[in-house]
């Protein structure tokens, strides 16, 4: 029965064919079940296929390994006294993420820290790649009172923070700054290259010397801090925490007293010295002059002290004493006279004329002394630096027997000290002549070589061992700057030994000749270093000059351009008798070796005997009544 | 208009359903309330004020709303427009009437709105099936709430608005021709409707094409979404222990990315069984809108249905990767006063229209 549809509220009560929505609606309820199977397939894909990659990513996301910094291992000298110690750096870092207005407070912060905007944005610049919860250090190394005045209005600086970090101190002062080297900012190239492994940017890296060369050892293994944090990085709470293992110490063989007295006689003068112990190896004094202030590379520098720091007469940064190639000038004598004594050249008694200049081809080679030093034999040779004298032996030896004597006395190749860019210097031979300029070998540059000139160049480290050698019998041992290692309880880690490298080819009887040799360029009345003299110790010495320019343009030092200035060599050991000191001292453009070169090792020498004890009959008079220093071609 | 067997007929299942639903927002609401905001608290009073506005709607005849569909439709568009003028932005959108106790967000409201107005037109205008001709006053009528909505600017609310419309439509009866002509125009229209977005709401369409493109700005929610979700694995992190969402990884972990949370912490399991709640809930509303004996209540309840179905699938798809991020909230579990009402009363009208089935019969 079928009724008409009636209304309530103006609506039909039913309608007649509903049914044809039936199907309708189950078609709607099978793509329901489609999508929900959808939906669960997209879950089982999220949490069960990819659950674990994604809960490793939730882990990652929710923990940071903060690190600990260690503290940096010390430098100390022989005798125990720390050359580079610990102290706290506050630096003034800003966190970008907590910073609220970046403008303003950049310009507040150059009007505190007395800094220019620029360099803080180039500080911020550098900074930039990492994440924005990471302090970026702006100034580092902040006096008390910058300190106190930051702290006083962190409140007002949102994103300022201070942060502590260990940093450098030279309580002498900065002594031995080549070997010690100095800590800098590590560099983009540097993470690049992995070459401080475990290093980040921000960090202090030790960037030459000691502290390049074993800054992992004194770096030591930073600790870390698993925390968890928030999107923010903010601390939610501590998990887990390993403390940072100390930097080793590290002592080195340098003796202050004797670092501190080089130091002092190199002032205002461009050069190095070396002081080796004789029978060891062990340096105990490296200067290079001028020096510099290694604290000032954690600061950050200013354009003014880099530029002084890369000035191109003084190179500050540059080891002279192992990187620096100078020619050896008469010091070179030394091996002349071996080679000549061993290949029998000549011996004991053997003299040459000389009248002031040697013939050669239609060529005049001078003698340092005009007047000539008529009949020389070795020791006067020597003694009194003749020069006509080793022309002709060296014409006798022939270039060739000079260089093998030469490369055996250790010269022309790196000495191994361990230390990075060491330089090796130049031995030159006829066969290095063709390689290098494809042309034959000339006498007359024999007799440049046979007095130290032309072509040889050799670096303060290599004569000072070539000198320890003569002085200990004919040992070379490798220059050695460290004595131990120690890690932070005290236990020794390492110790090193001398390292003999060779024998410099000289019969004991023909060494004695030279040693006398030696004794007189100091002890002789005649000697070209008698300026050196110091009562109650006999010296042993070679001065030298090496030329900078060529000779036959040479006008008189004194006139001449400061740096056309031959450079001043004198190479040293003391006491003759039972050598402790190996001196090599280079004065560049000093002039000759008595007057500039001899005073340092002089001054090194008489701070070595104070240290011996009290020596009564050292008396005031004795070094004023010198006369004054005549001056000697080396 | 009252009648005993309207409550012999209620539909105790579906009561069922939402105060599972309603335990599981309050549980998981209270993870995901930081220090000091209570939003499980809160979202219990939205829950016992939903449920008398649910109860209120099963009290009445629903055939009423037939009736006052134009009334209902005009409020819905006043509302709207006093957004404009004294509604409340929050980061950038202008969508809520502050009300003192309450930000009313007429959006939110709108949408059952459309089921109504959009159900009475289809049941006043009857035909067996409906071409083009027949679409074009709903949807100048619809197009009114539809701009107000999309200007807030509420993408996906507008969007939902227009596929709630839709799914009505089709179930009214639409020719093929017409669906295809009218997919036809949807795809050329394509390239305007690019053009009348905010810069914004194209970028997130773009980064949800490609979220790792732009790791930490706006891909940054799908990616932590996602790892808050996938982290959960097979049995979850723990309740409480959800570490993405307490450690502040994951955004708007009360609101968009509620289901996130619960995932995580529940892991597939915890996120299946709500998704079954949910099948179970929109499925019982085919149901009813498929007993119901007259063309009004049918559509009614589809409607109603079709508004659950989209936002709870939506707003999945969001979280899960699976759909750009358009700020849909889950119904019932998302924290929101106006969304939970809505639910409800939409939820109420259901129950309203099985418990009436049976008032036709044996006439």
């Amino acid at each position: 029965m079928r009724l008409p549809p009636r209304t309530i509220f103006d609506i039909k009560q039913f309608d007649k064919d509903m049914n044809a929505f039936e199907g309708r609606y189950k078609r709607c309820t099978l793509l329901l079940l489609l999508v929900f199977m959808i939906l669960i397939s997209r879950l089982w894909y999220l949490q069960i296929y990819k659950g674990d990659e994604l809960r490793a990513k939730s882990e990652s996301n929710r923990l940071r390994v903060l690190r600990i910094q260690a503290p940096r291992g010390r430098v100390f000298d022989r005798n125990g006294r720390i050359l580079t110690g610990v102290k706290p750096y506050f630096n003034v870092c800003i966190v970008r993420e907590d910073v609220r207005d970046m403008e303003g407070l950049i310009t507040r912060l150059a009007g505190l820290l007395g800094e220019d905007e620029a360099d803080i944005r180039a500080s911020l610049y550098q900074g930039s790649k990492q994440p924005l919860y990471m302090p970026i250090a702006i100034k580092r190394d902040i006096d008390w009172e910058t300190l106190s005045k930051i702290s006083a209005r962190l409140i007002y600086l949102p994103g300022v923070v201070i942060d502590v970090a260990p940093g450098r101190e030279y309580p002498y002062g900065p002594v031995a700054p080549h070997l010690i080297g100095y800590l800098g900012e590590i560099s983009e190239d540097d993470i690049k290259n992995n070459l401080y492994p475990g290093a980040r940017p921000g960090d202090m890296v030790g960037k030459s010397g000691v502290e390049g060369r074993y800054n992992s050892e004194l770096a030591g293994v930073p600790g870390k801090r698993i925390v968890e944090v928030d999107v923010k990085g903010g601390l939610v709470k501590e998990l887990e925490e390993t403390p940072p293992e100390a930097g080793d110490d590290i002592y080195l063989t340098i003796d202050l007293d004797l670092q501190m007295a080089a130091e002092e006689a190199m002032k205002d003068k461009i050069g190095a010295a070396v002081v080796l112990d004789p029978n060891s190896g062990e340096i105990l004094a490296m200067v290079s002059s001028p020096g510099f202030d290694p604290g000032i590379f954690a600061k950050g520098l200013t354009t003014e002290e880099w530029k002084a720091l890369n000035d191109p007469l003084y190179r500050p940064l540059f080891n002279k004493a192992i990187q620096g190639t100078y020619a050896p000038g008469s010091t070179f004598k030394i091996v002349m006279a071996a080679a000549a004594l061993e290949e029998n050249v000549i011996n004991e008694n053997k003299t040459f004329f000389c009248p002031g200049f040697f013939k050669f081809g239609n060529r005049d080679y001078r003698c340092w002394k005009k007047e000539g030093h008529g009949s020389t034999n070795l020791y006067r040779a020597l003694a009194e630096s003749c020069d006509v004298y080793f022309y002709n032996v060296g014409l006798k030896l022939g270039i060739d027997k000079i260089a093998k004597y030469a490369k055996l006395f250790g010269l022309g190749e790196k000495t191994g000290i361990d230390l990075p860019n060491e330089a090796a210097g130049t031995i030159a031979s006829s066969e290095w002549k063709k390689k290098r300029f494809k042309s034959k070998w000339y006498e007359g540059e024999t007799l440049s070589i046979s007095i130290g000139q032309g072509y040889n160049t050799v670096t303060p480290i290599q004569m000072a061992r070539l000198i320890a050698a003569v002085a200990n019998g004919g040992i070379l041992y490798r220059p050695n700057y460290i004595e131990k290692i120690t890690g932070p309880d005290g236990t020794i880690e390492a110790r090193f030994k001398k390292d003999q490298q060779g024998i410099i080819p000289v019969s004991e009887s023909n060494l004695r000749l030279i040693q006398n040799g030696l004794i007189g360029v100091v002890e002789d009345d005649r000697g070209t270093a008698k300026v050196c003299r110091i009562k109650g110790i006999t010296i042993a010495g070679k001065t030298g000059t090496a030329q900078v320019i060529r000779q036959a343009k040479r006008k008189e030092d004194e006139k001449m351009n400061w740096k056309y200035r031959d450079h001043a060599w004198f190479v040293a050991y003391a006491p003759a008798e039972a050598p402790k000191l190996a001196i090599a001292v280079l004065i560049e453009h000093g002039g000759h070796g008595g007057s500039a070169a001899a005073p340092v090792a002089r001054a090194i020498i008489e701070r070595w005997l104070q240290m011996q004890g009290p020596r009564p009959q050292d008396s005031p008079e004795r070094t004023a009544g010198l006369d004054p220093a005549p001056a000697h071609q080396g | 208009m009252f009648d005993r067997k309207v409550f012999l007929h209620l539909d105790w299942w579906l009561l069922g359903y939402m105060a599972i639903i309603m335990i599981i927002g309050v549980i998981n609401l209270n993870s995901a309330s930081t220090a000091g905001s209570y939003y499980q608290w809160k979202q219990a009073q939205w829950y016992a004020a939903g449920t008398v506005f649910m109860l209120l709607c099963i009290i009445f005849d629903y055939r009423v709303l037939a009736s006052h569909a134009v009334h209902i439709y005009i409020l819905t568009v006043v509302l709207l427009l006093l957004v404009i003028f004294v509604g409340k932005s929050v980061s950038g959108s202008q969508r809520w009437i502050p009300l003192g106790f309450f930000n009313l967000q007429p959006s939110e409201f709108a949408k059952l709105s459309t089921v109504i107005v959009v159900s009475s037109y289809f049941y006043h205008n009857e035909k067996p099936s409906y071409g083009i001709k027949d679409l074009i006053r709903p949807t100048l009528l619809m197009a009114v709430p539809f701009f107000l909505i999309f200007r807030q600017p509420d993408l996906g609310t507008a969007l939902l608005v227009l596929l709630i419309m839709a799914s009505i439509i089709l179930v009214a009866g639409l020719r093929w021709t017409s669906i295809l002509t009218i997919a036809t125009a949807c795809i050329a229209a394509a390239p305007l409707a690019w053009k009348l977005m905010k810069p914004y709401q194209r970028e997130r369409i773009k980064i949800f094409l490609n979220p790792e493109s732009d790791p930490l700005g706006s891909g940054y929610h799908i990616i932590q979404s996602k790892i808050a979700i996938g982290s959960g694995q097979l049995f979850g992190k723990g309740y409480m222990a959800g570490t993405q969402a307490h450690l502040d990884f994951l955004p708007e972990v009360h609101t968009d990315f509620a289901f996130s949370i619960w995932a995580e912490e529940w892991g597939f399991i915890g996120a299946f069984i709500l998704l079954s709640v949910y099948f179970l809930i929109i499925a019982r509303g085919l149901q009813i809108a498929s007993q119901s004996k007259e063309r009004f209540g049918s559509f009614l309840a589809f409607g109603i249905t079709a508004m659950l179905f989209w936002q709870a699938v939506i707003n999945i798809c969001m979280v899960t990767g699976l759909m750009p991020v358009v700020g849909i909230p889950l119904p019932m579990i998302s924290y929101g006063g106006s969304s939970v009402i809505t639910t409800m009363i939409g939820v109420g009208l259901l129950i309203n229209i099985k418990s009436r089935r049976f008032i036709f019969d044996s006439k």
